[in-house]
């Protein structure tokens, strides 16, 4: 926190009459309730980009916490569009509040760029919203063929959450094992709330699986891989996205992470190339914390916005226009729209050894739909 | 077997968690009429108060268990200051709103505090893994049956046996009476509340090690100890306990069978059917008017 306020105070001071081409890039995300790790995460790749703009570029912004709330979200970004000229904003990945701001975003002609999964938010014909992570279509797709074609497993027990955020992976690894000619030997979801998942994972390893696939909450993937751990769990584990962040690895003891992977489209901690590296210490220096794939996801998108109107861009119009037809090489992968908004194609799988919290990465899936040029 | 058994385990040392919880809202339920709705975020602050002392006192959970307890109680001694007493003459919405208040403060200050990320605190003796024939049982969980035993023990014989539980059931029962006869009854709302409390940040420390603790879990606790005391008897105090330890071996049994929504869904079937076929729960109601 104590590192984070002069950070805002710097952005905030850039809100004042220096403001680059007039333009401003406010920031709203969930801060507060349910999805606060994932939004602070959000905030937080925001906030870097646009200190760490291109040279010559002031970049303005604002944070605005929107909560859990469709109602919060849409009078955070009214409140933020009256705060005169807007280039983009970095809007909730939340879907239900992306659902409640699209109509208006589509009204005021204001680019959103999230990290958002949920994945009827790019299905609205809605030209304003950006998705720079990939949706399960792409990492579902990267998990189940990582499952089957470098793990040669053909019987997983897939276990989700009740979430929309679980029943869509689910879909998606239905669909993707299915097209691999897999059928999973055992599928339940459980509810967030769920305090003890050995009756799940009993039930899914009496279906005599060779692997166990997870897509689950953070709190939830480690409980379940603790439980495992502790019934002496001998096939290998490959986890949703949560599994990368940093703040679920910490909650398990290393060994408990033995044989355990994960899907995700990124995973800054576990390094890749110098820049990544760089854009790793960066956050620790300014959050005290290590970063995940949302922060690094919502960074390259607020940098595209950036390289965008360092190249002239006017106006949100403009924004939007740039990211529509362009294409970024960022720190994850390379982004371009396929039309629809969908930005990211591209997944990872990393992997732990049972040693540290630190994940390798072992498997890279690039441009998974093509859109890529 | 084995699995039933281990099965078992897990769901007494659930239910021991949650009886805590219940029986800290029971509590000041009987001695104020008041459902106190912060009771599952005083859970989850006893938890994030075990993860901040964890790195000052490197010890087991079992010597941070006496701090929490009376840090908690003087928790509980300010929320009776600021959200009960000024508004006790008033109707009884008016502590439901600043009991609900007092839990958000304690949300956002533990999101602000730690941040929103699930933490996990020290475990009572060990982490490790018993052995007893083909079963694992992780230390933990008994560690929690017992500490929860022993505290729910503890509060029996004050209550039973000394002259201030004789003063805090009499304030429990009738207060008007009990100021009559002398009892300082204000300051056994005050004790009561403190007991109260000390039993949420207990249940915080014994759940936040198996379970993790983030800043929202507080709101799935105090439905569960709602359901607790609906179904053990509306102010009885062993019904909170044997309806908490009910609800975990329900949802843990019912899930091992079907699943977990199947579950959810069927606790919530079965709490219409006892609030339809017995009203006063499994041990009678205590007190007079449902919140």
């Amino acid at each position: 926190m104590r590192r984070l306020i002069p950070l805002l105070v710097g952005l905030l001071a850039a809100a004042g009459p220096a403001r680059a081409d007039g333009l401003s890039f406010p920031v709203l995300v969930p801060l507060t309730g349910f999805l606060s790790l994932e939004g602070t995460s959000q905030r937080n790749g925001a906030l870097l980009a646009l200190k760490e703009a291109p040279a010559g570029l002031v970049a303005a912004s604002e944070v605005i916490d929107t909560g859990t709330s469709p109602e919060a979200a849409v009078t955070g970004l009214e409140r933020a569009a009256g705060g005169g000229p807007v280039g983009a904003v970095a809007a909730s990945m939340l879907g239900t509040q992306m659902l409640a701001m699209l109509p208006l975003a589509a009204e005021l002609k204001l680019p959103l760029v999230t990290v958002s999964g949920t994945a009827s938010i790019t299905e609205q014909g809605n030209p304003w919203v950006f998705r720079f992570f990939p949706g399960d279509a792409v990492t579902k797709t990267a998990h189940a063929r990582y499952v089957v074609e470098e793990l040669k497993k053909t019987r997983p027990a897939v276990i989700y959450q009740t979430t929309a955020y679980g029943q869509s992976g689910k879909t998606h690894l239905e669909a993707a094992f299915r097209a691999l000619g897999v059928n999973p030997v055992f599928q339940e979801g459980v509810d967030p709330a769920a305090k003890d998942l050995l009756p799940v994972l009993t039930k899914a390893l009496s279906a005599n699986p060779d692997v166990l696939v997870l897509h689950l909450h953070a709190g939830p993937t480690a409980l379940l891989l603790r439980q495992a751990a502790t019934s002496g769990l001998k096939i290998p584990v490959v986890a949703g996205s949560a599994m990368h962040q940093p703040s679920t690895a910490a909650l398990l003891d290393p060994a408990e992470l033995k044989g355990v992977c994960a899907e995700t489209a990124a995973s800054p901690v576990s390094g890749g190339s110098p820049a990544v590296a760089a854009f790793t210490e960066s956050y620790r220096a300014a959050f005290g914390k290590e970063p995940d794939a949302f922060a690094l996801g919502q960074y390259d998108g607020m940098r595209m916005v950036l390289a965008a109107v360092q190249a002239g861009a006017k106006s949100a119009d403009d924004v939007r226009k740039a990211l529509a037809a362009g294409r970024h090489d960022g720190l994850a992968m390379s982004y371009a729209s396929d039309g629809k908004g969908n930005m990211a194609h591209s997944a990872v799988i990393v992997c732990y050894d049972g040693k540290t919290r630190i994940p390798a990465l072992v498997k890279r899936y690039d441009n998974v739909t093509g859109v890529v040029k | 077997m084995e699995t039933a058994f281990q099965l078992l385990v897990n769901g007494l040392a659930l239910g021991a968690a949650y009886a805590l919880v219940a029986l800290g809202f029971v509590l000041v339920l009987n001695a104020t009429s008041a459902v106190n709705f912060a009771q599952g975020d005083l859970v989850m602050a006893g938890g994030m108060l075990a993860v901040a002392l964890a790195p000052l006192i490197p010890l087991p959970g079992l010597v941070l268990l006496p701090v929490i307890l009376l840090v908690m109680a003087g928790l509980g001694l300010l929320l009776a200051l600021v959200a009960y007493l000024p508004l006790r003459n008033r109707p009884p919405v008016s502590v439901f709103i600043s009991t609900i208040a007092v839990g958000i403060i304690l949300q956002n200050g533990a999101a602000v505090l730690f941040g929103p990320e699930p933490r996990v605190a020290p475990p009572l003796l060990g982490d490790g893994v018993l052995r007893l024939g083909g079963v694992a049982v992780p230390e933990q969980s008994v560690a929690i049956i017992l500490v929860a035993g022993l505290l729910i023990g503890a509060q029996h014989m004050i209550f039973a046996h000394t002259q201030l539980g004789r003063r805090l059931r009499a304030t429990a029962q009738d207060p008007e009476m009990a100021r009559a006869c002398g009892v300082p009854v204000t300051r056994m709302i005050l004790v009561t509340f403190a007991i109260g409390t000390a039993c949420a940040g207990a249940a915080g420390l014994l759940l936040a090690n198996r379970y993790f603790v983030t800043p929202t879990a507080g709101g799935d606790l105090i439905l569960k100890a709602y359901i607790a005391v609906t179904v053990g008897g509306w102010g009885s105090v062993p019904g909170a306990v044997v309806g908490a330890l009910l609800i975990a071996l329900f949802e843990v049994g019912v899930s091992s069978v079907f699943s977990y929504p199947v579950a959810l869904g069927a606790l919530y079937g079965v709490l219409l059917l006892i609030l339809m076929v017995r009203p006063q729960g499994l041990f009678g109601e205590a007190v007079r008017r449902r919140a």
